[in-house]
């Protein structure tokens, strides 16, 4: 991939293909609501740079995400009922990197003359920026310190977000036009008006760490999570001598505990008032905090700090769970005289942060310091000024902070426009609700697939990030779990429909059923879109909700057909082979592309959906052999080889009706995997070449 | 008063003895002739089979006619299988003007364990219906209801399976025979006497003879292969075991001394009022077997 | 539910053999159910000929495929007005009655049976269908536990199992329950085995004069005009 990648198009408009899918659980945990399982279906497919294509159409800076992203998605995965969730963060990071995401040129021409102020960089900033530049308009990004990012770059450690990862995405911005005014801090929104912005988009982050409130924090040795982080992203080195302990829960606490590992503290200590149970940071990074020798003490809190003898005393208090908060989560209560004494070389607070809004931006003000503003429109209390990210959320995620910048976006184009913000695409109906039982034992229970990380010892030297990279087969694997929720088998002729119950009979997951009034239904909830019902109707009446499958065969094979009818090869052989298994770890695609004489694969979303016409078809267009080609044991569905077997003993028996060998249709790699499924093929067209029948090649292929 | 010789031999308490003959797949009848030659004075009566398993064949009532002709005792088998009705009581009307009088209703086979298997299967009428309804010929009436000139006498069998795996529908039907106006009854083949002893406590309260079938086994194989394909045959697995344990080509000797050890048995214990030996396309053999009991 | 399987491609083959113009009509109900000549069936014969017409180089035939949802009654053939005319014949796939419905709804134009119509039965489970009743007109099944000895006893007996039943099995078929078992079975269960020891006399055939019709309307008289 040697030429630089092309920008794809800002796609406003849906893909026809989608039909009535329903939006999947995974899709409306997204901030971005990217559409997670069109590309990790595409990953199943080994089509990285499609999946890479759906990914930027959603997401701003999928390589940002693809580090960083707290997968709230992963949480909603409804394979997390059958065994473990998918791992779609670190699909998105295999995709973005296979997928060549850092050769895209981002371009972008100028078509409208109102000019935008951005003021602060932080992800909410840069995302508005792009969607705004996207749309033509003039943007200028101020940032108040040297380089842009916000916590991207001042925030998050490096072993989490690489900083090159960071200047990728700001070189892109530069090249799509964006005006960058960086050690620029904005005193006064006045001033921004005055020098012609017709809006202004406030996102200036929450930088101020919280402070505790007890004797003795302005001790020498006590320093904020915030700033702590920031010095040491900038490539300060604080010293903070052997025992450093961590005050917090959150993120920003294991950020702190991991740097601090880093910069050679010799014992790092997390003091937290409740439970692991209730930490607010995510477990994975909870996890790797303790295999990187993080010690966490649960239920303590600091009262009281001193410091002597060149160490810092701090006094704390055990604490004990009470009555839940608003929040759900148990509130902690001091337990009386249970103080104790402990004595560190740093104490880093990290119990949450707010933003720091300049009075003299006159803006209106919430709890917790956050700028108030319409949760729809993102306006402020003045005329042309909006705000979002942590400045109104108060800290929260990554990708919390992109989809509030993308929204500002369109909303302040709305604004320059003089329009009511349209809802962004006609609302779909969303798909929800747990599995049933009987579904979920019917399902092939499949390992989650994780990348492989550095070994402990490896990460604690240096800054490197932790996380490594799939392999393709991994990633294949992984992403073929994928339940496809939302995209299951719907009766579109419910006149047709004869209620013969073929797709009750045939469902591997028990899922259409007949109602009390004796029509059949096939909840979309519970449906896992194997398209086998599809196939069997023998009414023709069931679709998949995401008819792409069928049409993608049809579409596949005529192409093939009209391609080979051109070729000049002698023989035609046509394998519909798994896009999923072989060929999308690539071993059927090296077959083809070595260039074996006369054979045509036709690549299909998995065997169970090819149907007896299509097989017939390829003979109807003078195929001298057919071979279907599954994906042996890994195949993700249930029945897959049973149904093929049927289909292909069906068409078995109308070739020798006509009088042809039935020896020209072949099944490989179906139940189990061929040893070698080259050699198999080589049989394959060996035994075709001996049948030596008049050919029965048309001399062109025509409908 | 009696309708037949073998009727006569009913009444009394003499041990019966009968045996069956299939007639030939075509018009050549010597080997039959020279078959009832063989056996008529060695037994009571000779059955002539009515298209055995549904093979096609000279007629059984042609048969029984050869069998009269050689100076036999004939058992006519009627099976309601190729015949309806109309068809049924016009052979019988025959049968009896021939002096053919002793009947064995069957059912019959299903066409499809024969050779002509897309043949219509008639079963206008079931056994229990075709005793009946030569009863009522016998009283003078034809099943339509219309008078007869000249009624029919007949002695009536049937046949029950006591070695049946499921025996109590069996039994039903079986009572539903003696009602119908069964006087004799000939078991399908008997391979268990215990079986027989059992069927017999209960059989014994009705007042018909039973005469237990008595098949002569050729080999192992064979038994096994009727054990899977003939129609009412149940061949426990210790005969089958005895008939493998022989040394190659003893095997039929060892089938006769089966048979001719049960009829011994079955006389010298009074199991049943007689056997009916079935030698299966061998019937030269029956004397032999008959000679050892 | 009638239950029909289709004919073989060469007998297809062979009786469209003399007409250019083909349209395979199917039917949406009975047919479509048991897999014989559904709209699915009709897309797939479609292919099958076509594959046949074009190994054979014999490339005479002009398909043309549609499937109503019943070919039973006139109604439901008013749509094919245009189409039949523009055929040489048509080829139902409907069973028995459909085909002859078609053929009187169109008089000018050859009507060929697709399917052999086989019994009126159910689906045992995916892609098997068994036979339950033969329409003998004079209904024993009270008498027999709803289990139908016509229909599912090979000699169709009414007075017991014959003595050819092993292992609750029929003589004729290894893989058939034998019904006298199951009556025997049923009864026993229900405690009505007196059903089973009663004498049934030999069936009515003359319930089932062909061809038979039925009539609920009051205000016409049954029989006469059966064309």
């Amino acid at each position: 991939m040697g030429n630089k990648v092309k920008d794809y198009k800002l796609s406003q408009t849906r893909e026809a293909s989608d039909g009535h899918s329903l939006i999947p659980p995974c899709q409306v945990a997204c901030p971005l609501h990217m559409e997670i399982g069109k590309y990790v279906d595409l990953v199943a497919q080994g089509k990285v740079i499609e999946a890479l294509q759906v990914i930027r159409e959603g997401n701003p800076f999928p390589s940002i995400c693809a580090y960083v992203c707290t997968h709230p998605c992963e949480d909603a995965c409804r394979r997390g009922q059958v065994d473990k969730p998918i791992s779609i963060r670190a699909l998105k990071r295999f995709a973005v990197e296979f997928g060549g995401d850092r050769m895209i040129e981002l371009e972008a021409e100028t078509a409208q003359s109102e000019k935008v102020a951005v003021v602060g960089s932080g992800p909410a900033g840069l995302a508005c920026a792009y969607y705004l530049r996207k749309l033509g308009y003039p943007v200028t990004i101020f940032e108040a310190y040297s380089e842009l990012g916000g916590m991207l770059r001042v925030g998050i450690p490096r072993y989490r977000l690489p900083r090159e990862v960071v200047d990728t995405e700001v070189q892109r911005l530069l090249h799509m036009g964006i005006e960058i005014k960086t050690n620029t801090r904005v005193i006064s929104i006045d001033l921004l008006f005055d020098m012609g912005y017709k809006a202004i988009f406030i996102t200036v982050g929450a930088h101020q760490s919280l402070r505790m409130g007890i004797e003795g924090e302005d001790s020498p040795g006590v320093i904020d999570g915030a700033t702590f982080l920031r010095e040491v992203n900038l490539g300060l080195k604080p010293s903070l001598g052997q025992k450093v302990a961590i005050v917090g829960g959150g993120n920003v606490a294991m950020d702190a505990a991991r740097a601090a590992v880093r910069l050679g503290a010799g014992k790092v200590s997390i003091l937290y008032r409740r439970s692991k149970a209730e930490m607010p940071a995510s477990p994975e990074e909870i996890e790797q905090a303790m295999e990187e020798g993080v010690e966490a003490m649960f239920l303590v809190a600091p009262i009281k700090m001193k410091r002597g003898n060149g160490r810092l005393n701090v006094t704390c208090i055990k604490m004990e769970l009470g009555e839940p908060d608003t929040g759900g989560r148990r509130r902690p209560v001091p337990i009386e005289d249970s103080e104790y004494d402990m004595e560190f070389d740093t104490l880093i607070t990290a119990i949450g942060q707010a933003p720091q809004i300049s009075e003299d931006f006159h803006l209106r003000l919430g709890r917790g310091s956050t700028i108030q503003v319409d949760p729809v429109t993102l306006t402020t209390n003045r005329a042309g000024v909006f705000a979002g990210g942590d400045a109104v959320t108060g800290p929260a995620t990554v990708t919390e902070a992109l989809a509030s910048g993308r929204q500002a976006a369109f909303r302040i184009d709305d604004y320059l426009h003089h329009r009511y913000p349209l809802p962004e695409k006609e609302a779909k109906e969303t798909l929800s609700g747990e599995l049933g039982t009987e579904t979920i034992e019917m399902i092939k229970k499949i390992e989650r697939l994780e990348p492989p990380l550095l070994p402990p010892e490896a990460r604690t030297k240096e800054f490197k990030p932790v996380e490594l990279i799939y392999n393709w087969e991994t990633a294949v694997d992984e992403a073929r779990r994928c339940l496809r929720c939302g995209m299951g088998a719907e009766i579109i002729f419910q006149d047709k429909c004869a209620t013969c119950l073929t797709c009750l009979r045939v469902c591997p997951y028990h899922v259409p059923y007949l109602d009390k009034w004796g029509a059949i239904q096939i909840p979309a909830d519970q449906c896992q879109a194997c398209g086998i019902c599809v196939a069997e109707c023998p009414a023709k009446a069931i679709i998949l909700r995401k008819p792409y499958d069928r049409r993608h065969i049809n579409e596949e094979l005529e192409h093939t057909l009209k391609s080979a009818a051109q070729s000049k090869s002698k023989q035609l052989i046509i394998g519909f082979c798994c896009q999923y298994g072989l060929f999308g770890t690539g071993t059927l695609a090296g077959l083809w592309r070595e260039g074996r004489a006369g054979i045509w694969i036709v690549p299909v979303l998995c065997v169970a959906k090819l149907e007896e016409e299509h097989i017939l078809r390829a003979f109807e267009m003078g195929a001298e052999g057919v071979f279907i080609a599954g994906c042996g044991e890994r195949c993700s569905r249930e029945n897959t080889a049973f149904w093929v077997l049927q289909r292909v003993e069906v068409v078995k028996r109308v070739l020798s009706q006509i009088g042809l060998e039935t020896e020209r249709l072949e099944t490989l790699n179906l139940r189990v995997a061929d040893d070698d499924i080259s050699e198999s093929l080589d049989n394959f067209t060996e035994r075709i070449g001996g049948l030596c029948l008049a050919s029965v090649i048309k001399e062109e292929v025509k409908r | 008063m009696a309708n037949s010789l073998f009727e006569e031999k009913l009444n009394s308490n003499e041990f019966l003895v009968t045996t069956e003959i299939g007639p030939p797949k075509g018009a050549d009848v010597s080997e039959m002739v020279h078959h009832i030659d063989l056996l008529k004075d060695k037994v009571d009566a000779i059955n002539v089979t009515d298209h055995q398993s549904s093979v096609m064949r000279f007629p059984s009532l042609g048969g029984c006619l050869l069998v009269k002709e050689c100076g036999g005792e004939p058992i006519y088998q009627v099976t309601c299988r190729d015949r309806n009705r109309l068809a049924l009581q016009a052979d019988l009307l025959m049968a009896y003007s021939r002096g053919v009088t002793n009947v064995l209703c069957l059912t019959g086979d299903s066409v499809d364990v024969g050779d002509h298997k897309e043949a219509k299967p008639v079963f206008d009428l079931d056994s229990v219906q075709l005793l009946r309804m030569a009863r009522e010929l016998e009283a003078g009436k034809d099943m339509g209801g219309n008078e007869l000139k000249g009624a029919p006498q007949f002695c009536l069998g049937a046949s029950v399976h006591p070695e049946a795996d499921f025996i109590e529908p069996q039994l039903i039907k079986f009572e539903k025979k003696v009602t119908a106006g069964a006087r004799f009854f000939q078991t399908q083949g008997i391979f268990d006497l215990e079986s027989l002893k059992k069927f017999m406590q209960y059989a014994s309260q009705f007042n018909v003879k039973i005469l237990a079938g008595i098949i002569v086994l050729a080999s192992a194989r064979m038994a096994q292969y009727m054990n899977d394909n003939v129609p009412g045959i149940i061949i426990s697995q210790a005969i089958i075991d005895e008939l493998a344990n022989v040394e190659k080509g003893k095997g039929l000797q060892k089938g006769i001394d089966i048979a001719s050890r049960f009829i011994k048995t079955i006389k010298e214990e009074n199991l049943c009022h007689g056997v009916h030996v079935m030698a299966v396309g061998r019937e030269g053999i029956v004397p032999d077997i008959l000679a050892a009991a | 539910m009638i239950i029909a399987e289709q004919k073989s491609l060469e007998e297809i083959r062979r009786v469209i053999a003399p007409y250019e113009k083909v349209l395979l009509l199917g039917c949406g109900t009975c047919v479509t159910v048991c897999g014989a000549g559904g709209e699915r069936e009709v897309a797939f014969l479609h292919s099958a000929l076509r594959v046949a017409q074009a190994k054979s180089h014999d490339g005479v035939h002009n398909f043309s495929e549609c499937t109503v949802k019943r070919q039973c009654d006139f109604e439901f053939l008013d749509v094919l007005e245009d189409k039949v005319n523009e055929v040489d014949t048509v080829l139902s796939l409907s069973c028995g009655i459909g085909v002859q419905v078609v053929a009187e709804r169109f008089p000018d134009i050859p009507v060929l049976p697709g399917v052999n119509t086989s019994f009126m039965g159910m689906a045992k489970e995916w892609g098997v269908w068994d036979e339950r009743c033969a329409a003998c007109g004079d209904c024993r099944l009270a008498e027999t536990a709803g289990i139908c000895p016509v229909t599912r006893c090979t000699k169709g007996i009414l007075n017991g199992p014959c003595a050819g039943t092993k292992d609750g099995k029929c003589e004729a078929n290894k893989d058939m329950d034998c019904a006298w078992i199951l009556i025997y079975k049923r009864l026993e269960r229900l405690q009505q085995l007196e059903k089973m020891r009663r004498y049934y006399p030999p069936r009515n055939f003359r319930v089932i004069p062909r061809p038979r019709r039925i009539v609920v309307r009051a205000d016409v008289e049954s029989g006469g005009d059966n064309g």
